[in-house]
């Protein structure tokens, strides 16, 4: 577990800035103004109930989501600012999706060696011998040249996983990536999570799962009604609960 | 006498000629010297040493049969066909025609463009208002028809209480109208001599009106109709020239249509067309399929082009469109909405008017047929393929462009990589229904007179009325080549897509 910062945000690295951030869908406003720092190498899980907003959270980071109002800095770049270049901070964050989101028509390896070919950050070669060392990480190295299809959920997952990592990013983004999995499934996509958590990784983690929460996280945020409701360490979240609607959560889910 | 056609149609029809003879587009190097006009050289009893050894452009309808229509290979045949060659032999002159359509013929005329016409049209007053008339030709008028079979009709006083058909404004549907009052029956009109003959076949008329050379030449192909009155004296055709033009012209061909009179070969022609030959026996369905197989070999092909050269460029259009559509830019999108609308919102026969009539009047730019066909179908076949392209690419999960964006992929690229390859695997079965569906929908193009399969199919039973098997013949062709293509568009779709 990486080391435990206890006053987040305001460490000197912060990794992700996001000031005032507000998101309506037509008149639905789903995100009421976000306010948070995450700092590099901390782990941030996001629980609360759903339509919370907190998938649209993440996918804000990324700009998957047009920004309404408010900023999102990453590595200090402000994806609202119309010169920033989307592209060369996306390649700098990994995002796993709920459903994989796999490219059917390429086998496992291409998928993987995707981006790094297209982007011209590897040859072929040098992006398969990559793509082999990422597949040998989650376990999945036999399955190279298979296609998605034939894979089973969590091996899906665990491939998503890699491909999101070829480009080699300072930060993951996973949303909801145990949802759609069978039970017994969920260890091993947590356990590669586990991992990445493990080696320092910055992540943003929004799940279901309130035990893996409480171990990986170095903090956990609670979100409802588009906004944080309440954040703070594992202990404190799942241990002393403040605001009645945390604990209203916890006590439906736990 | 001679039929007339809607007005507006007969315009456009004849200015596009027109302004395509004028360009040059018409047919090439055709337009040899209409003769200008020569003011005072009308002197009487010029003789055909004045067009010995001159080329003259003539002009005449599509189809007129007996008079003007084309064969089983494509050639252009009939009495004024016979008669005028002849004439021109007689007299030492060459002939150049011009197979326009009556309206446009006239038009044709009238601005110069042709020396004379011959196209079966009846001399009036009016007519000789603008036009200088040769001596008559032939003398047409009224006739009635009946199944051959039929032992009951024989004359107009056992029509009482019947259906009788006749050409839609020809002097048949005048004659018929003026007489049904008094014989107690109904007259019927319809738009063409085969749709009359079948109508009385099937037995839904018992009687046709039709003019005599028409009807003759009907009987004489074994249209399965007998006639069973006498003449109605009508009126008689004529060769014209405009008016104070061409008079050696005129003048060679009076001269010339004399001396076939006197030399028996004029009565030989006439029998050739319309004498009913008591051996001629209508040959049997293969020796159709024998004697129509060159026609409508010429005309597949055209179908063909016409698919292929339309798809083509649909398939542009309907990727330029398609990614429009599901573009984020209102702009575009209103763009390809608005395209897709307009053809899709409008049938494809107005489209081709629209093209091939329309538009020239419009622009003053004449378009050929197979130009005017092509456009009309691209853009139409365009319109759907926007729609088959746009459903392709939102039936792929949005997650995948997500995904690939997610990566720091470009749209573009991810497009390229992600998105439109699993697009065409959807889209494939649809791509090959358009395919089918343009390749059917040439035959539409028959109306502005594309030679297509289906066009070839009508000029065969216009002339020898086999309705019937000839459609059959053209129905099995499409039906085979259709079938064919469709294999083999699936074969490579399995390969390709699997």
């Amino acid at each position: 577990m990486s080391p435990s910062t206890e006053k987040p945000g305001t460490e000197n690295n912060v990794k992700i800035a996001v000031r005032g951030l507000k998101k309506t869908f037509g008149s639905n406003e789903v995100l009421k103004g976000i306010d948070i720092d995450i700092a590099e190498g901390e782990v941030v899980c996001v629980i609360g109930p759903s339509g919370s907003g907190k998938s649209t959270f993440l996918r804000c980071l990324n700009k998957l989501e047009d920004i309404t109002d408010g900023s999102v800095t990453v590595n200090g770049f402000d994806l609202t600012d119309p010169k920033v270049d989307l592209n060369a901070v996306r390649q700098n964050i990994g995002m796993v999706f709920q459903h994989f989101n796999l490219f059917p028509h390429m086998s496992v390896i291409e998928n993987i060696m995707l981006a790094p070919v297209e982007l011209k950050k590897k040859d072929k070669a040098g992006a398969r011998e990559q793509a082999m060392e990422l597949l040998r990480r989650v376990g999945l190295a036999e399955k190279a040249d298979a296609r998605p299809a034939s894979l089973s959920g969590g091996q899906k997952q665990r491939v998503a996983i890699a491909r999101a990592l070829a480009m080699n990013p300072g930060i993951m983004l996973f949303d909801e990536a145990t949802s759609a999995l069978d039970p017994e499934m969920v260890g091993e996509v947590l356990q590669v999570i586990r991992d990445l958590a493990a080696e320092g990784m910055t992540m943003v983690v929004v799940t279901h799962e309130m035990g893996f929460a409480r171990e990986v996280a170095d903090r956990v945020i609670f979100m409802d009604g588009g906004v944080i409701c309440e954040q703070g360490v594992p202990e404190a979240i799942f241990g002393n609960p403040q605001q009645p609607r945390l604990q209203d959560f916890l006590a439906k889910v736990l | 006498m001679r039929r007339r056609r809607g007005g507006i149609f007969a315009a456009l029809a004849a200015f596009f000629t027109v302004a395509a003879m004028l360009l040059g587009i018409g047919g090439a190097s055709a337009l040899s010297a209409p003769a200008a006009p020569q003011a005072g050289a009308q002197s009487a009893g010029v003789q055909g040493a004045d067009v010995k050894g001159k080329t003259f452009a003539i002009a005449t309808d599509t189809t007129f049969a007996p008079f003007e229509f084309r064969d089983g290979s494509g050639n252009l045949v009939g009495i004024d066909m016979d008669l005028l060659h002849a004439i021109a032999d007689e007299e030492g002159f060459t002939v150049d025609i011009k197979s326009l359509g009556f309206d446009a013929a006239l038009q044709a005329l009238q601005s110069n463009q042709v020396a004379g016409v011959i196209a079966g049209m009846s001399i009036t007053d009016e007519r000789k208002k603008i036009f200088d008339f040769s001596d008559p030709y032939f003398d047409s008028g009224v006739q009635m028809a009946v199944a051959k079979n039929n032992q009951d009709i024989k004359s107009y006083a056992d029509l009482k209480g019947k259906t009788v058909t006749a050409k839609r404004g020809s002097e048949g549907e005048s004659f018929a109208k003026s007489i049904a009052g008094q014989y107690g029956f109904t007259v019927k009109a319809l738009a063409d001599s085969a749709t009359m003959y079948d109508d009385v076949k099937a037995g839904n008329s018992v009687a046709v009106f039709d003019d005599y050379p028409v009807l003759a030449y009907g009987v004489s192909q074994n249209n399965g109709l007998k006639i069973v009155t006498d003449k109605e004296q009508g009126s008689s055709y004529g060769f014209a020239v405009n008016k104070g033009q061409n008079q050696d012209l005129l003048a060679a061909f009076n001269d010339g249509l004399a001396t076939l009179k006197a030399n028996g070969e004029y009565q030989k022609i006439l029998d050739k067309y319309l004498a009913k030959s008591e051996v001629q026996e209508q040959g049997g369905f293969f020796e159709l399929l024998k004697n129509s197989w060159p026609a409508l070999m010429k005309g597949l092909w055209l179908t063909m082009v016409a698919t292929v050269l339309s798809l083509a460029i649909a398939l542009v259009l309907g990727i330029l469109f398609g990614f429009f559509k599901v573009s984020e830019n209102i702009v575009l999108r209103g763009i390809a909405t608005t395209y897709v609308s307009i053809f899709r919102g409008t049938p494809l026969l107005v489209q081709a008017f629209f093209f091939y009539f329309g538009l020239p009047q419009m622009t003053g730019q004449p378009l050929d047929v197979l130009t005017a066909g092509v456009i009309t179908l691209s853009l139409n076949a365009g319109a759907y393929m926007t729609e088959i392209v746009r459903g392709g690419i939102q039936s792929v999960d949005p997650g995948q462009l997500e995904a690939s964006r997610s990566l720091g992929l470009s749209y573009v690229t991810s497009m390229r990589r992600v998105v439109v390859p699993q697009a065409i695997k959807i889209m494939t079965p649809s791509f090959i229904n358009q395919f089918i569906i343009t390749l059917k929908d040439t035959s539409l193009l028959a109306v502005i007179g594309f030679a297509e399969l289906t066009y070839q199919g009508q000029q065969i039973y216009a002339s020898n009325f086999r309705t019937g098997e000839t459609l059959l013949i053209v129905a099995a062709l499409y039906f085979i080549v259709i079938t064919i293509l469709t294999q083999v568009s699936n074969a490579l779709d399995r390969k390709f897509n699997k």
